[in-house]
Order: structure tokens, then C-alpha cells, then sequence
């Protein structure tokens, strides 16, 4: 009998250590429970991340449930302007930068100074260029989650197609003259255009100011007013771009049909087969590299990471990126307005768990092999088994240089963007395409800002 | 006297059902309003109205997340449209292009393969079958597999081109080549007008190519001289509802190129660009104002078919039938 009461004892103890060692998540809401529908972008191999995000959240607050809304690429302009806009918008939405700068303006979604306030939030743990940008108006609108930057800082090489063209592998190009040089060298074309690539430069805005940046240009002034992009530097670049373009990849065409259907995420990409040399990068490639081929991933006797090239012949320039241009121009999670006061706040608390907490977008980063905005999370020295090439990774975001942009950016990207393609397809010069597009953007801009200040 | 009455209950029950068969014949027309009433809520709840409601927000400087009344601005969108927007020419001039080719196009391909399905072949379910099967694959899926196809480095037409020797083509990478890949896309789908076509051709009296051969009429006169003729309200209808699609090609750009219409904007298409300036540039007003002026060429082009029908078109000899 005494026996028994004690297996008894050790049983109800043992339950009572299992409890406390469950996840939170067993913990019962004593209050009324929240329901927040994420709208989000995280798909492939991301989602069961997000999935695992939640629950550590979830296991943290009891009472708010998160249902993971992730969205298909197809129509999400669409998509997301029909929900943000509408009376019963999602409770929390990940948009890019422009798109949190037009919700700002509109008044669709809210500040969180309130919040950041209130909570005690730590904006200190994020770089300064990643929280930075997420300020509209002087007014702080979502927490970034990854980082907006080291998206075009980094190049992959393919160090097999650098030894059989005869370069020492282990030294990839500093250069924008060394990187043309092996380009040329690699370069293999064949009757239907190109069958192995050096470097491609692309006849897209978002590729010409990446490399501006590499030839100490800037896209716009500090304040956003004022195009900058038709300097001299600007020009010289779109000329080295096109130049490379034609004489060394057979035209801007060979160009497309090279990357025609070539997907990343999806495995599909002449990358994998060792057809590409040199390839911009974004910081979620690596994620997708090891999801896709990690033999190919685990090999570094195939692959290198290396930082963009700059204009060797121009004594300013250096290595750059750029943070917060291109497409998303750095991600956040931001709140709409539709919703009462007990559902933003838990709104928030999401936010801040991905943007801060170690089992947040810190976590979730890691898996994927690529750096977090939180400068804390990018010192686990577990991030070098995850990724050879951390050091480089960091040294890119080193590198990178905020660009300001407006809630207008959309246009003015499209508006370079036609001008650069005309370029590139020899329909004009490449400084009278910058010319152009600068008047064009320029007068947009002033607009805006007109308007803009009217209203202040 | 029960007689009587009786008699009398008789003869106001008939007189009711007269009456009743009375109004029920005056009012017959009743129970197709009452049919169509279904359908007609539907346009005025889904066409009607929001037509009105767009033409209201042309006016308008409607931006997403406009709450309440947008304000009002008169013409200025419909000014800024025809004075210093550049892609409205560019994508009315690539989407009249567009439809310049595939409409004629396709319905010479329906005509002629209904014309060939027309004939007392063994078997001929099974082909009319086969060539209506592509009408019923969604639009969106074979223009995966048409961009599969065309795709210049994989793509099996120009395999087949290298192998015999003839130059592969840029298909969606030349601003050359893109509005005649979106030609020949829109051919896949002309099934549905070829059953239609299908259906005029069986309508036509045998007799009448019975007497044209009787006096030595050949294949060719009989087709030019009496299937064309007695065909052109079919060929005005599917030309009609061509012209007012073709204006209208949106998704197959959607999908095979992107939204910014391709290289130099080669496939930015009208529905295309209205689709920017909604969702990318989220300015509503102004892509309201760019509907109704599509609305608008549409209408033109709908009324200048049905006056122009009144001159090639053929219903008949209408004196003979009222004589």
C-alpha cells in the first residue's frame, strides 16, 4: 500500500514537471481570446517556420490567435490593396515599404510609437538603417522583419566555371573591370543565344541603381526631393551595364531567354547546373540554395559568396548596397486601422515577437540562413554552420546604404525603369535616357511633395 | 329553384375563368418578366450599378483608403489621360494591334475548320470533339503551357525550328515578337466560335446547294454564294463578341509576360495598364476614368458594327416574308 502511494506520489509529481515543462501553449486563456488573421508572404519552405513562429508566440500569449494567412505571389498587388482597403482588413499585414508609406498615407494603417511606448520596446536592438526606414512622416508604422538590407550587397560565384576558365577560385572579382574580364572569359553562347553565362547585368531600375551605388552615385538626394540619378556616375554605370550587355552576352535579349521560367525558390535555375558564373544575390537565396540542392549547399568547393563589385577606375567608389530600394524595399508588419484597440495592441505584440524576440524573426532568420535587422541575433556564431559564408554576409550589410524614398516610388521606378530598357535596346543614349526619366520622375516628385507640404 | 341556382353558381364560375383567361392572355407577357427577373437584379446589381459607380469615380481623385466622399475634380483625370499619360496611346495602340490580327484571324480559323466539320465524314463527332476539346481548357492554363512552348532556349517550337534548321525566334523577349505570340495564343481558343459557326452552317437549307448544283454551281461558288452569305449574321456575331474580348485581353499578358507589359512595353495591353493604375499605383479614380474611355471605344466600335451590319449583313428576305 505504501508502495503504491508512492508510485501515486511520483506520478502526480512527474505530471506536475511535465506541465511546467510543457510549452505555454497548454496554458488556457483566462480571458476573451483573440483572433488575428496574418497576411503574409512567407511560402515554400518558410511557412513551416512561420507556422513553428506562431506557436512560440501563441505558447506566450494564450489568449491571441494567430491564423497564418500566407498569400500567393500572383495578384498580390491585388490582393493586398483590396484588403487593406476594405472594412474588415486582416489584423496584421506584412507589406513592403512603398506599400507601408502609401497605407500611411492613406490612413489605413497606425503608427506604433503608441505602442512602442507603452510596451517598452527596445528600438536600440535594431540597426539603425533597418528601423529607420520604417518611419514615415516621422512616425514609426511597423517593425522590419528580415533585414532590407544585405539584399544587394552579395554576389554567389561558381568557383568550377572560374578554375576552367582559368582564375584562381578563391579570388572573385573586387571589381567591375576584373568581373567583366572573367565574364568574358566564362561566357559561352550557342544558337539560341547564351548556354553559359558570365554576369548579367539587367535592363530593370532596381539593377542600375545597385550598381550606381558601386560607382559612388546615389538615386535620390537625403531628403527625397530631388533625382540624382542622371550624374555622371549614373551614366557611366547605365554605359558599362549596356556595354557588358552587348558586347560580351550578345544583347539584352540573350539576357531574358537565359533567365526565362528560372526560378530560385523552385529549384529551377541555371545556378544549380552550373551555367551561371555570377549572380546578385539576396540574402534568402542561401535559404533557398540549401533547400533546393544541399549537397550542392554543403559543397564550398562549388560556391563562393563575394561582395558586389565596384568601378575599379573610380577612386571614390567602393563596395555597396542598397537598403530599402528595389521591390520590397524592406519588409514590416504593419497595423490596419479598421480594427478596435484590444485587437491592434495584440496586433502589436505579434509584430514585436517577430521583430525582437529571439524565438521570433531572430529564429525564423536563422533557419533560413540569412541575417536578422536585429543586430543581436546576427552574432550566434551558429549562423557560420548555417551559412559558410557569414562573414561575407556580414560584411555586405556593412556595405549597404539607405535610400530614401515617398509613397510616389512606384511610378518613379517604372518611369526609369522604361527609360533604361530604351537604352538598353540602343533606342537612345544612355545619358539622355537618364536625362529623361530624371525630368519625368522629377516632375511626379514635385508634385507629390506639393502636395505633400500643402497638407502639413 | 336548387336548380336555378345551381345553374347560376355554373354560369359565374365560367364567367371567373373567362375573365381569368382574359387578363392571363392580356398579361401573358407576365410570366417572362417574372423569368427574367432573376437576371435582371443581376444587372442592375452587378453591371448597372457599379458602371454608374465607376463613371461617378472617374471624376473623382478616389486613392485607396479614401473614406467617405472622394473629391471631386471634375474631367482633370480624363485631361490627364489624353495630354501626359503616354501609355494610354502606347497600350491602345498594342491592344488595337492585338485584336487588328487575332480577331480576323480567329474567326477565319473557326469559319474554315467548322466548314471542314460540316462535311459527311465517318467519325466526325470524334473530330469535332477534338477540336472543341482546347475551348475548354482555362484560359489561364494554356497560357502556361503556350509560355512553356514558346519559351526560346526550351521551348518546342524552337527546338523544332533549330532541328530543321530555321532561326529560333525571341518570342517573349523581342518587343518584336510579343504582340505575335499573343496572336497566336489567342487562336488556341476558337472552339467555341467554331461551334457556333458549326451551327449556322447546319441551319442552311440543303435545297438550296441542291439547286445551285442542279445549275452547275461548283464548291466554291456555293460557299462564296450562298454558305457566306446566309453565314454573315453568325460571322457578325462572333466579330462582335471578338472586338469587344479582344479589347478587353488582359490575362494571357498577365501570365505570360508581367505587368509591366515585356521588354519596351511591347505587350502592355489597355486592360493592363488600367490594372496598374488601380492596384500598383492605387490611384482608383484615375483607372475608373480609364475604363469608361474603354467603355466608351467600345461602344463606338459596337454601334459602328451594328450600322455597318445593316449593309453585308443578311437576315433574310424580309419583303418576301412580309408579303
Amino acid at each position: 500500500m505504501k508502495l503504491s502511494g508512492l508510485v501515486r506520489l511520483a506520478i502526480v509529481l512527474g505530471m506536475l514537471l511535465a506541465l511546467g515543462l510543457m510549452p505555454a501553449a497548454a496554458q488556457s486563456c483566462d480571458g476573451e481570446m483573440i483572433n488575428l488573421e496574418f497576411m503574409n508572404w512567407w511560402g515554400a519552405a518558410r511557412e513551416a517556420y512561420m507556422d513553428e513562429l506562431i506557436s512560440h508566440f501563441q505558447a506566450e500569449n494564450p489568449c491571441i490567435s494567430i491564423e497564418n494567412q500566407v498569400q500567393p505571389w500572383d495578384n498580390r498587388a491585388e490582393l493586398l490593396a483590396t484588403a487593406a482597403a476594405s472594412s474588415n482588413p486582416p489584423g496584421i499585414i506584412m507589406t513592403t515599404r512603398p506599400e507601408t508609406y502609401q497605407f500611411a498615407m492613406s490612413g489605413l494603417i497606425i503608427p506604433i510609437d503608441a505602442f512602442v511606448e507603452q510596451h517598452g520596446t527596445d528600438l536600440s536592438v535594431f540597426y539603425d538603417g533597418e528601423i529607420g526606414i520604417q518611419y514615415w512622416n516621422g512616425e514609426l508604422y511597423g517593425l522590419p522583419m528580415p533585414t532590407a538590407g544585405g539584399l544587394t550587397s552579395l554576389f554567389m560565384y561558381n568557383k568550377q566555371l572560374m578554375a576552367a576558365a582559368g582564375f584562381d577560385p578563391e579570388s572573385p572579382p573586387e571589381t567591375w573591370q576584373e568581373l567583366e574580364a572573367m565574364a568574358a572569359a566564362i561566357t559561352v553562347g550557342d544558337p539560341l543565344g547564351v548556354d553559359v553565362l558570365g554576369v548579367s547585368p539587367f535592363a530593370t531600375d532596381t539593377d542600375f541603381v545597385n550598381w550606381l551605388y558601386t560607382n559612388n552615385g546615389k538615386y535620390v538626394s537625403d531628403d527625397a526631393r530631388t533625382l540624382l540619378y542622371n550624374s555622371a556616375e549614373g551614366v557611366e554605370t547605365l554605359e558599362w551595364m549596356i556595354n557588358l550587355t552587348n558586347t560580351i552576352n550578345g544583347g539584352v535579349e540573350n539576357i531574358t531567354d537565359f533567365y526565362q521560367d528560372a526560378s530560385l525558390p523552385e529549384g529551377d535555375h541555371p545556378w544549380y547546373d552550373s551555367e551561371l558564373a555570377f549572380m546578385s544575390i539576396n540574402t534568402s537565396h542561401f535559404g533557398h540554395f540549401n533547400v533546393n540542392r544541399p549537397e550542392l549547399y554543403a559543397d564550398t568547393s562549388y560556391w563562393g559568396t563575394m561582395l558586389r563589385p565596384y568601378n575599379g577606375e573610380n577612386p571614390e567608389a567602393t563596395h555597396a548596397g542598397v537598403t530599402g530600394y528595389g521591390f520590397s524595399g524592406g519588409w514590416a508588419y504593419t497595423i490596419p486601422k479598421e480594427h478596435p484597440p484590444e485587437m491592434q495592441e495584440a496586433a502589436f505584440k505579434f509584430a514585436e515577437f517577430i521583430g525582437t524576440h529571439e524565438l521570433g524573426g531572430c529564429a525564423f532568420l536563422f533557419k533560413q540562413g540569412r541575417p536578422s535587422p536585429v543586430k543581436a541575433c546576427n552574432e550566434n556564431q551558429a549562423y557560420y554552420d548555417v551559412n559558410p559564408y557569414w562573414g561575407v554576409v556580414l560584411a555586405g550589410l556593412e556595405t549597404d546604404t539607405p535610400v530614401p524614398i515617398t509613397p510616389v516610388q512606384g511610378q518613379l521606378a517604372e518611369i526609369l525603369r522604361n527609360h533604361i530598357e530604351e537604352a538598353f535596346f540602343g533606342m537612345k543614349s544612355a545619358a539622355d535616357a537618364l536625362n529623361d526619366a530624371a525630368a519625368e520622375g522629377q516632375a511626379i516628385l514635385d508634385e507629390f511633395w506639393a502636395e505633400f507640404d500643402a497638407g502639413m | 329553384m336548387q336548380a336555378s341556382l345551381q345553374a347560376k353558381h355554373n354560369s359565374g364560375a365560367a364567367n371567373w375563368q373567362t375573365r381569368l383567361r382574359e387578363w392571363w392572355f392580356r398579361h401573358r407577357s407576365l410570366i417572362g418578366f417574372v423569368f427574367i427577373a432573376p437576371w435582371f437584379a443581376g444587372l442592375i446589381i452587378f453591371d448597372v450599378m457599379p458602371f454608374i459607380y465607376n463613371l461617378y469615380l472617374s471624376f473623382t481623385d478616389y486613392q485607396i483608403g479614401t473614406r467617405g466622399a472622394p473629391p471631386w475634380i471634375g474631367l482633370d483625370n480624363y485631361i490627364k489621360i489624353f495630354t501626359e499619360d503616354k501609355f494610354f496611346s502606347k497600350s491602345m495602340y498594342n491592344t488595337v494591334y492585338y485584336l487588328g490580327f487575332s480577331v480576323p484571324l480567329r474567326l477565319f480559323l473557326a469559319f474554315f475548320i467548322a466548314l471542314i466539320l460540316n462535311l459527311r465524314v465517318r467519325g466526325m463527332q470524334i473530330y469535332r470533339t477534338l477540336f472543341y476539346v482546347p475551348s475548354v481548357v482555362p484560359l489561364i492554363a494554356a497560357t502556361v503551357i503556350f509560355a512553356g512552348l514558346l519559351n526560346t532556349r526550351y521551348g518546342m517550337i524552337n527546338q523544332l525550328f533549330v532541328l530543321v534548321g530555321i532561326p529560333p525566334v525571341r518570342w517573349l523577349s523581342s518587343p518584336d515578337w510579343i504582340k505575335p505570340s499573343l496572336i497566336i495564343l489567342s487562336l488556341w481558343g476558337f472552339g467555341a466560335q467554331m461551334i457556333i459557326f458549326l451551327a449556322g452552317l447546319q441551319s442552311i437549307p440543303q435545297d438550296l446547294y441542291e439547286a445551285a448544283a442542279i445549275d452547275g454551281g461548283g464548291s466554291l461558288r456555293r460557299l462564296r454564294h450562298i454558305t457566306v452569305p446566309l453565314m454573315t449574321p453568325t460571322i457578325f456575331f462572333n466579330l462582335l463578341i471578338g472586338v469587344i474580348g479582344g479589347f478587353q485581353v488582359f490575362l494571357q499578358v498577365f501570365v505570360m509576360i508581367d505587368t509591366n507589359g515585356g521588354p519596351l512595353q511591347a505587350g502592355l495591353v489597355y486592360m493592363l495598364h488600367v490594372y496598374n493604375k488601380a492596384f500598383r499605383d492605387f490611384e482608383f479614380g484615375y483607372a475608373a476614368a480609364l475604363s469608361v474611355i474603354l467603355f466608351l471605344i467600345i461602344f463606338f466600335f459596337t454601334v459602328a458594327l451594328v450600322y455597318s451590319s445593316n449593309r453585308w449583313v443578311y437576315y433574310g428576305d424580309e419583303e418576301s416574308n412580309e408579303a
